[in-house]
């Protein structure tokens, strides 16, 4: 059983929660963007929520199934079959085309197919990780007439969909943060305008870590800190004060000082806002 | 003496970073290196992985299977456990990695230092360097200490792309870009030996705590 990629999105790979460990090594998280969204997708085709899918951004992508298959897609995208407008979850016959389009107030789409996307596990994780060309689908992005396979369905049928709440943007979007390790390090003007401004997303932003435009917030004490370690969701400030907040296939150790950390579902939050959104960070008292 | 317990900081929602120093030292590796072989010894658990880096070890584990409150418990209770003194961790292995010396940056980087281009190879290549830490993308090194004839800031203007097995310097390290990379650190040669194979095992060619000397071929 196989999935074909008739039209490729611009930017398409597969993916699924990443590497468990290898942070010692240098590998980092990796995997879905927006894992909720991927969870639900497999959720909704009956797989096990780590399953790996197709992570589609900036724009529309056709696939054709060879058997008939039970697909579902999540996040904000109309979904064709045919040319027919069809529910998120549905099943696919054999050769008939699927098509996508993203809506262009999120920046990722989930396609997860029942029996999940089985290319070779490398590391513990199917996720491709593109910095260095490796995983996923021959390490890139997926082109137009690519084959992937579809791994053997779970026993039972598939459940019934489920209708997640669509979240309307009303205001900036308000992100849950903890002080990060460095905060002492940050003047109480930037720690002020860290909780209280701001921030949007730059267009410099991508798998490996989102620019946030806003407040200056550089730190008063510039010594340099050697490496440590980093995770998704860090939020380090370069000397130009211009915050970088990682995410899953960001730098596993960074020299920068860290004001403040996402709580980790935040970050699929963050992921889905694209440049120019508008963010907030609202403070929580610890992270552990 | 006693020195105060080192601080224990949360790292987001799924690790603990301890701190034994705030400066880049052999003497600061020497107490990361102990402790992470102590807190690996301990084999907390549910922790997923321990991951010494300069002057801090952070612990990772996940918080939907154990409380991060007993994994510190088990921080502090490893920390406080006593030195057994001279019980030394092995010197690393010694890794020789082949160089052609002729990188773009080379003929800049002797006209900065004042020296010849013969003589920023030879203070390349003479150091057995110590890995510090791996990290930033896989199977990066952080390998020190430079000559310091040889240390420079880093490029004002960054490269877009730095070939894969580029051997480079920047401030008192020296590295090899495992992947082509945007990068700012001033390439004085390449290798064909690859840093990091995801097939292989181990995957990382070097380890924290290895000796690694580049021989000029």
């Amino acid at each position: 059983m196989t999935i074909e990629i008739v039209k490729a999105p611009p930017f398409a790979t597969v993916q699924d929660m990443g590497w468990p460990v290898g942070r010692a090594i240098g590998l980092p998280e990796g995997g879905a963007m927006d894992r909720a969204a991927l969870a639900a997708a497999n959720r909704a085709v009956g797989n096990a929520e780590t399953a790996a899918g197709i992570e589609i951004a900036l724009g529309a992508g056709t696939f054709r199934f060879a058997e008939a298959a039970v697909v579902a897609v999540a996040g904000l995208a109309e979904v064709r079959l045919g040319g027919e407008l069809v529910p998120h979850t549905l099943m696919v016959p054999a050769a008939v085309p699927i098509t996508l389009y993203p809506r262009p107030e999120r920046r990722f789409v989930y396609l997860a197919v029942r029996g999940g996307i089985a290319v070779p596990e490398l590391l513990g994780s199917r996720s491709t990780y593109l910095p260095a060309g490796f995983g996923g689908y021959e390490g890139r992005r997926l082109r137009n007439g690519d084959s992937l396979p579809i791994g053997a369905a779970p026993p039972g049928s598939a459940p019934e969909p489920e209708r997640g709440p669509e979240e309307e943007a009303t205001g900036p979007l308000k992100l849950r943060a903890a002080r990060g390790p460095q905060w002492d390090r940050f003047g109480k003007s930037a720690q002020a305008a860290f909780f209280a401004a701001e921030f949007r997303v730059a267009p410099a932003s991508d798998r490996m870590g989102y620019r946030l435009l806003g407040p200056s917030l550089a730190p008063e004490e510039l010594a340099a800190l050697p490496s440590e370690a980093a995770c998704p969701g860090a939020i380090q400030v370069p000397d130009g004060g211009q915050p970088i907040v990682l995410m899953p296939d960001g730098p596993t150790v960074g020299g920068y000082p860290k004001i403040a950390v996402l709580l980790r579902p935040e970050v699929g939050r963050l992921a889905q806002c694209p440049p120019g959104a508008a963010v907030r960070f609202v403070e929580v008292g610890t992270l552990l | 003496m006693s020195s105060p317990p080192p601080a224990i900081l949360p790292l987001g929602g799924g690790a603990w970073t301890i701190r034994l120093g705030d400066v880049v030292s052999r003497e600061n590796h020497a107490r990361v290196t102990a402790l992470a072989g102590r807190l690996a010894d301990a084999a907390i658990p549910g922790v997923l992985e321990v991951l010494p880096a300069y002057a801090t070890v952070t612990v990772f584990f996940d918080p939907a299977r154990v409380n991060p409150a007993d994994i510190r418990s088990r921080i502090e209770a490893t920390l406080a456990l006593p030195r057994s003194e001279g019980a030394e961790h092995p010197a690393g292995r010694l890794v020789e990695i082949p160089v052609r010396y002729d990188g773009p940056d080379l003929h800049e980087v002797a006209d900065r230092t004042g020296l010849a281009e013969a003589e920023v190879v030879a203070r390349h290549s003479t150091p057995e360097y110590l890995v510090y830490l791996l990290g930033f993308v896989p199977g990066f090194a952080y390998l020190g200490d430079l000559d310091p004839a040889l240390v420079l800031p880093r490029r004002a203007a960054p490269r877009t792309r730095v070939p894969a097995g580029s051997v480079a310097i920047a401030g008192a390290q020296t590295g090899v870009y495992p992947f082509a990379s945007p990068g700012g650190w001033h390439l004085l040669g390449s290798t064909t030996l690859r840093l990091f194979d995801p097939a292989r095992t181990p995957p990382a060619l070097l380890s924290p705590g290895d000796r690694v000397r580049f021989t000029p071929v």
